[in-house]
């Protein structure tokens, strides 16, 4: 239908009980964009994040990723997405290599080479210590680094700087302007001004449900 | 938006259906108490049976519809389906409850106790702890359309657990014959003024849930009317202010 | 192929957990072993009693801990909101049933089999001439438990009042199974009456099969929010 947007958002609503968080947005979203998504706490930002991750339903309106519907297509959305959750998403009694095994299971692709994904995240040493002796900073690179092994198109990233150290944060940046050279889409729920703005092609504003773009288009 | 009391007021199908209940409501009555001849064995106690009986058949039923109405929710997607769930299994809570009290009154001068664990009368206990779980479920989620879906799977499994509930309860009390009487007078042969009497009750007792239900529904689909139009305004005038965004 | 490759590694991650958190894990087996002991107690120092009751209680204690284990095994999940990440991969929601009940599964049976000897001993019942069929009992009464709490307990992990509301909800659908179970190992411990035991084992393995068919069915409207 609209395949050539990332995402696309038609009055998209979506509310908790009877609080309306979302109250219709109205987007298009290119390939190959990375788009900070500013907003204060309770904004909405996460909830957006988890509709087009397809663990939430719109109340009303409509979501695509890539031209599939986030409720009728859900299974095709999540073949094309990637996430990384504010505390990193991982299971306490798992180590980091088990956990790109199990990603590699649950996406019915090759593990790959892990202990070189793990180096690249800095976890070499911690690769086969269980994650709840890790920091909350390493469970956030361990996130990075199930990231990058997803090989996915879109990136849907929650706060991805939060936690990390100043190392961190610069090797995010450095996997985001990566994969923003191999074509991935990337969206990400930031606090992050500076570091986020001088990584992002656009900002995005969620203010009183409503979304809107923070300024013309940046040069990257 | 309508005007309320308009939006209120019973449509005429329900008010006719309604008003031709308390006849038959009371004929039933009178074919149970007086026109049917008393039972060889049980005398005038076979009355309660068609109470009874009608009673734990529909209450079967309603149970039957929740599941059903909650299966089409799942499917379709239209809050009507689910607040006809919900209505179909209030009333499933009330008849089981019903023919809890029902089997007890029977069993008090048959069995000279109020609860004997029959069978029937153990599934029905059982129906109405599934019943109950069904509400608690529908009660503890705030947004409509998780309700709707978590409460349909409750519903589907309560259903399903039925026959498994009724063979076990049926063989457990095989193993220990007491003296219950089947209640619904399976392998005795039933008088012809009995057997139409009985029908006659169910068809009724199955309008009567039937009307309950639709009314409930209509109710329940003002009330869900009531809150999207709330929703609505909160969301303000412009469903889209700004426009698509574009990057 | 590759699905029952997820479902072996979900499956896996739960075994893991239940290994790697021993503390919980034992605290379990400990929870139905207490339970065993405190109905022999309550039951008193009647042999006749304490031997008729032996089956009923050893069922009673499985009951239980396969309802602790259940919600346990979702508490892990989320946690840090590992399973909401694991939601969002292309994984089908019916191997995420399928790997958590074998796990559940195996650990109940684990537990079934470190209980058995403990209700002989306690409860001074003899141990069956036909120990097989004792054995397939155990297994189809506690995949018809797990099957049961793992869906619910899937559908409580997000609710308020979760630790009353699962075993609220569980318990009146796995009466026949209780009823099956109990009668079946009645059957075979006490008067080793084989037939009366294959008829209640034909009831269990009807149930495993309706629910093992319908929660898998059903499971992604539970995990959905």
């Amino acid at each position: 239908m609209s395949a050539q947007h990332a995402i696309e958002l038609r009055a998209l609503v979506r509310g908790y009980g009877r609080r309306a968080v979302l109250k219709g947005l109205d987007l298009e979203l290119s390939p190959g964009k990375v788009v900070a998504l500013f907003g204060v706490n309770g904004a909405g930002k996460t909830t957006l994040l988890r509709l087009l991750a397809t663990r939430l339903r719109p109340s009303d309106g409509k979501a695509l990723v890539f031209g599939h519907d986030v409720v009728r297509d859900g299974h095709e959305v999540r073949k094309r997405i990637a996430t990384l959750a504010v505390f990193g998403g991982a299971y306490a009694t798992l180590t980091a290599r088990e956990h790109l095994h199990l990603d590699a299971a649950l996406r019915e692709r090759a593990v790959g080479n892990a202990d070189a994904l793990l180096e690249r995240v800095g976890l070499t040493d911690a690769k086969d210590a269980l994650v709840r002796t890790y920091s909350s900073g390493m469970r956030k690179r361990l996130g990075l680094a199930r990231l990058l092994a997803a090989d996915a198109r879109l990136w849907l990233l929650d706060e991805p700087h939060a936690a990390l150290d100043h190392d961190g944060q610069d090797l995010l940046d450095e996997l985001v302007r990566g994969a923003r050279e191999r074509g991935v889409t990337v969206l990400m729920a930031t606090h992050e001004r500076q570091r986020s703005r001088a990584l992002s092609d656009a900002s995005l504003l969620l203010d009183d449900g409503r979304l809107r773009r923070l300024e013309p288009e940046a040069a990257p | 938006m309508m005007d309320a009391s308009e939006r209120l007021r019973r449509p005429a199908y329900l008010r006719i259906w309604g008003a031709l209940l308390v006849p038959l409501f009371l004929a039933a009555a009178y074919l149970g108490l007086v026109w049917s001849p008393q039972d060889v064995n049980q005398g005038n106690l076979i009355r309660i049976m068609y109470a009874h009986v009608s009673v734990a058949w529909i209450g079967f039923v309603a149970v039957g519809f929740t599941a059903l109405f909650g299966a089409l929710f799942l499917w379709r997607g239209k809050r009507r389906d689910d607040v006809l769930a919900a209505a179909s299994g209030e009333m499933a809570l009330l008849y089981s409850s019903l023919t809890i009290i029902g089997g007890m009154t029977y069993s008090r001068p048959t069995l000279n106790t109020f609860w004997t664990w029959d069978a029937k009368l153990t599934l029905t206990a059982l129906m109405v702890a599934l019943l109950v779980g069904y509400f608690i479920v529908r009660a503890l989620v705030d947004d409509p359309v998780r309700r709707g879906r978590v409460s349909a799977v409750v519903a589907i499994v309560v259903a399903a657990s039925l026959p498994f509930n009724y063979l076990a309860a049926e063989w457990f009390r095989t193993l220990h014959p007491s003296r219950s009487i089947a209640l619904d007078g399976s392998g005795v042969t039933m008088a012809p003024e009995m057997l139409f009497t009985l029908l006659f009750t169910t068809v009724v007792a199955g309008l009567i849930y039937a009307w309950f239900m639709v009314d409930r529904a209509r109710l329940g689909h003002i009330e869900a009317q009531l809150e999207a139009e709330r929703a609505k305004r909160e969301l303000g005038a412009a469903p889209s202010a700004g426009g698509v965004v574009r990057v | 192929m590759n699905d029952l490759l997820a479902v072996l590694w979900i499956a896996r991650k739960d075994l893991l957990h239940e290994t790697r958190s021993k503390a919980t894990t034992v605290a379990t087996l400990f929870f139905s072993a207490v339970t065993l002991v405190v109905l022999a107690f309550a039951i008193g120092q009647d042999e006749q009693l304490l031997r008729g009751a032996a089956t009923g209680a050893l069922w009673v204690a499985i009951a239980f801990a396969g309802v602790i284990s259940a919600a346990q095994s979702y508490q892990a999940d989320l946690e840090d909101g590992a399973f909401d990440h694991l939601l969002t991969t292309p994984v089908p929601r019916a191997a995420v049933y399928l790997g958590k009940l074998l796990a559940n599964w195996l650990f109940m049976l684990v537990l079934s089999l470190l209980m058995l000897p403990v209700t002989f001993v306690l409860y001074g019942a003899g141990f069956p001439g036909a120990w097989p069929w004792l054995l397939a009992t155990v297994a189809l009464g506690t995949l018809g438990f797990a099957l049961i709490a793992v869906f619910y307990a899937g559908l409580t992990a997000n609710l308020r009042a979760r630790e009353s509301l699962l075993p609220v909800l569980m318990f009146p659908i796995v009466v026949p199974i209780l009823l099956a179970s109990v009668r079946a190992s009645g059957a075979l411990v006490g008067v080793g009456d084989l037939e009366l035991a294959q008829g209640w084992l034909r009831l269990l393995v009807a149930f495993d099969l309706v629910y093992a068919v319908l929660c898998t069915a059903i499971y992604h409207f539970v995990v959905e929010e």
